[in-house]
C-alpha cells in the first residue's frame, strides 16, 4: 500500500483513462455518480487473487484457501477502520447498495414493520430506497411517506416532524447524499430527531462514502449501506452495517452454505455473525479488489478528496450558468452539495444532450438516474447530470462547456 | 455544423411535430414508456372504414422520438389499417435518414421506434378485440414487444 497519493496526474494510475473513444477523442469521463473507473491497483489485486490464490474460503484447511480467506477477511477490517465501525462483525458482505437495503426490508422488515405503520422515506432517493419498502408495505399493508424535496433541492425536515407525531414511524431510510441533486442530507438531524422517538434510521450512503469522510460511530444509525463500484472498486461488490443490536434480532436472509451452524432434516441452527447473513460461495475476488480501492482512497486522503470535488463542482456552476439555455439544479451552497451537477436545456431533451457531447468523448448521464419520484417533483421525464471523481480536472470541465455551447448552437437556443 | 443526426429536418421535425394533441373518445389509445429513459408517448387514433381516419399523439420524448413520432403519424394517417400493421422501422428512420441507428447506435434506435412499438401494440389491441380471440392476441402482443 502507497503511503500517500497526490491527485496530480492521478489519471496515470488508470488504464481507462488512456484510451480514446469515438474515432480518437481522448475519454473525458463524467458518470461517476453511476460508477467510477478502476485504478491499476484494483485490476492488479483482482488479477493477482486469481493468479496466486483462487480458492474457496472459510472451510477448507489448505494453503491456498487460508491465503483466500485470510484476503478476503482483511476487507472486511479495512471497510471497519475507513468508516469507524468498532465491530467487524456488524459488516456484511452484500452484492452492492439494492441488495443491502433488500435485505434490511427483508430480514429486518417482514419481522417489525405490521399493518398501519409508516415507513419514511425521501423525495430524492434512488429507486433502490423506494422500490424494497414498497413491496413490504403491500405485503404488510404498510404506508410509506415522503420528506419533501424545497426548490433549492433540499429536504423538508418538518415534514418529518408531522410525521413523527403519527406514533406510527417505525423506519426512517434516506440517502446520505442525492444521486441527482448532489444535496447533502442533514444526516445528523435526522437521525437524532428519530433517536429521540426511538424510530430506527437506514442511510443510502452509495454516493456519500466515495465522496467524503463518513463515521459511523458518530452517526449512530441502525442500517447503513453502500457499493464498492462507485469508489474505485469492483461492481458487484457492497456493504451493509447494521448496529450489532439489531442485527442479533434479524432473521436470516438467504439459506445455504456459509451461514449455518449446524444443518439437520427438519431444522437447522445459524452460523454466527456477520456470516449468517452472507450464504453462499461469496464474490471473493472482487471483495479482494475493493480492499485495494479502500487502500487507495485511504491513500489520498477523503478531507482531500471532499476538498477537489468542491473546488471542481464550484468552477463547473459558475462555467456552466453561463452556457445559453441552460437550467441547473439543486442547492447553491457548494458546502451543501457533492460533486454532482444535474441539468437540463430549454426545449432540448437530456438525451440529445448526451449523445452531442458524447461525440466529443465526454461521458454524462442523460434519463432519470433510478430516481422518477424525484423527477415528477422536478416536473422533468429526465435530466443530464455530470458528476465528478479524484481523477477529474478543470480542464475535463472547459471541454464539457465547449461541448455544451454546441448543443446550444445546434438547437438555436 | 453538420451532425449525423441532428439535421436541420430532424430538429425542425421535432420542434414544429405534426399531429399533437388528444382526441376525445378515440377508438384506440395507447400508452408506452421506454423504461431505460423515462420517455412516453401516448397514441390515439380513429378508424373509420378499416382506415385511420385521425392520429394524435402526446408525450415526453428526445428529439429523435419526437420527430420519428411525427412522421410516423404523418405515414399513416388516411392510410388503412393493413398499412399501419405492415409499416416498417426502415421506412420510418429512411425518412429523416436515420437509418444508420439501426447498427450504430442501440441506445438510441430505441428513442426512434418507441412510437412504432406503440402503433403496433394499439394497432393488435384493437384489432385482437374486434375478432375476441384472447389467445391469438397474446400472440400478437408478444411479436409487438419483439419490435426492437
Amino acid at each position: 500500500m502507497q503511503s500517500s497519493i497526490s491527485l496530480e496526474n492521478i489519471q496515470k494510475d488508470f488504464p481507462i483513462l488512456q484510451r480514446t473513444v469515438r474515432e480518437g477523442k481522448p475519454l473525458v469521463y463524467l458518470d461517476n455518480a453511476s460508477t467510477t473507473q478502476k485504478p491499476i491497483q484494483v485490476i492488479d489485486a483482482i488479477t493477482d487473487y486469481y493468479t496466486n490464490h483462487n480458492a474457496n474460503i472459510h472451510r477448507a484447511v489448505y494453503a491456498l484457501a487460508e491465503e483466500a480467506t485470510a484476503a478476503y477477511e482483511s476487507t472486511r477490517d479495512k471497510v471497519a477502520k475507513f468508516l469507524n465501525i468498532k465491530n467487524r462483525e456488524e459488516i456484511i458482505f452484500v452484492r452492492g447498495t439494492t441488495e443491502g437495503i433488500n435485505l434490511v426490508a427483508y430480514s429486518w422488515g417482514r419481522k417489525n414493520i405490521s399493518e398501519g405503520d409508516i415507513i419514511v422515506t425521501t423525495e430524492y432517493e434512488h429507486h433502490s430506497n423506494i422500490v424494497p419498502w414498497q413491496l413490504l408495505a403491500k405485503e404488510k399493508g404498510a404506508k410509506i411517506e415522503y420528506i419533501g424535496v424545497d426548490d433549492n433541492g433540499e429536504l423538508l425536515l418538518d415534514q418529518l416532524d408531522s410525521y413523527l407525531e403519527t406514533g406510527k414511524v417505525k423506519l426512517v431510510a434516506f440517502s446520505q447524499m442525492s444521486n441527482v441533486l448532489g444535496t447533502i442530507t442533514n444526516t445528523e438531524e435526522i437521525i437524532n430527531k428519530c433517536k429521540k422517538a426511538g424510530i430506527k434510521t437506514l442511510i443510502d450512503g452509495a454516493q456519500s462514502v466515495p465522496h467524503m469522510k463518513v463515521d459511523l460511530e458518530k452517526l449512530d444509525c441502525d442500517f447503513f449501506a453502500f457499493s464498492a463500484h462507485k469508489m474505485l472498486g469492483p461492481t458487484g461488490v457492497g456493504i451493509l452495517w447494521v448496529r450489532k443490536d439489531v442485527l442479533e434480532t434479524m432473521d436470516p436472509f438467504h439459506g445455504g452454505g456459509d451461514m449455518i451452524r449446524e444443518v439437520h432434516k427438519y431444522e437447522t441452527t445459524w452460523n454466527d455473525l456477520p456470516y449468517k447473513f452472507e450464504a453462499g460461495t461469496p464474490n471473493i475476488a472482487d471483495v479482494i479488489g475493493f480492499a485495494a480501492a479502500i487502500d487507495y482512497l485511504t491513500a489520498i486522503g477523503m478531507d482531500t478528496i471532499r476538498n477537489h470535488e468542491i473546488d471542481l463542482t464550484k468552477y463547473a456552476l459558475e462555467k456552466m450558468s453561463k452556457v445559453k439555455g441552460i437550467k441547473i439544479y439543486g442547492v447553491k451552497d457548494i458546502l451543501k452539495r457533492g460533486g454532482v451537477i444535474s441539468f437540463n436545456f430549454h426545449d432540448v431533451h437530456p438525451h440529445d444532450v448526451a449523445t452531442i457531447v458524447d461525440r466529443d468523448g465526454i461521458s454524462i448521464r442523460s434519463g432519470h438516474h433510478c430516481a422518477q419520484v424525484l423527477m415528477e417533483r422536478l416536473e422533468v421525464a429526465a435530466t443530464n447530470r455530470a458528476s465528478f471523481y479524484i481523477y477529474n480536472t478543470k480542464h475535463d470541465v472547459d471541454k464539457l462547456i465547449k461541448s455544451l455551447e454546441k448543443v446550444a448552437e445546434l438547437f438555436k437556443l | 455544423m453538420s451532425d449525423p443526426i441532428y439535421t436541420e429536418i430532424i430538429i425542425d421535425e421535432a420542434k414544429n411535430a405534426h399531429n399533437v394533441g388528444k382526441l376525445e373518445n378515440p377508438d384506440i389509445s395507447q400508452h408506452d414508456a421506454n423504461p431505460m429513459c423515462g420517455d412516453t408517448i401516448t397514441l390515439q387514433m380513429n378508424v373509420a372504414d378499416n382506415t385511420i381516419s385521425d392520429i394524435k399523439w402526446h408525450g415526453e420524448g428526445c428529439t429523435i422520438c419526437k420527430a420519428c413520432t411525427s412522421v410516423l403519424t404523418q405515414m399513416i394517417k388516411g392510410k388503412d389499417l393493413e398499412y399501419a400493421k405492415n409499416l416498417k422501422k426502415e421506412e420510418i428512420l429512411s425518412e429523416l435518414g436515420l437509418e444508420h441507428l439501426i447498427k450504430q447506435s442501440p441506445v438510441r434506435i430505441k428513442c426512434a421506434l418507441l412510437s412504432l412499438k406503440t402503433l403496433k401494440l394499439g394497432l393488435y389491441s384493437y384489432l385482437a378485440k374486434k375478432i375476441e380471440n384472447s389467445s391469438s392476441f397474446d400472440g400478437l402482443k408478444e411479436e409487438a414487444s419483439k419490435l426492437y
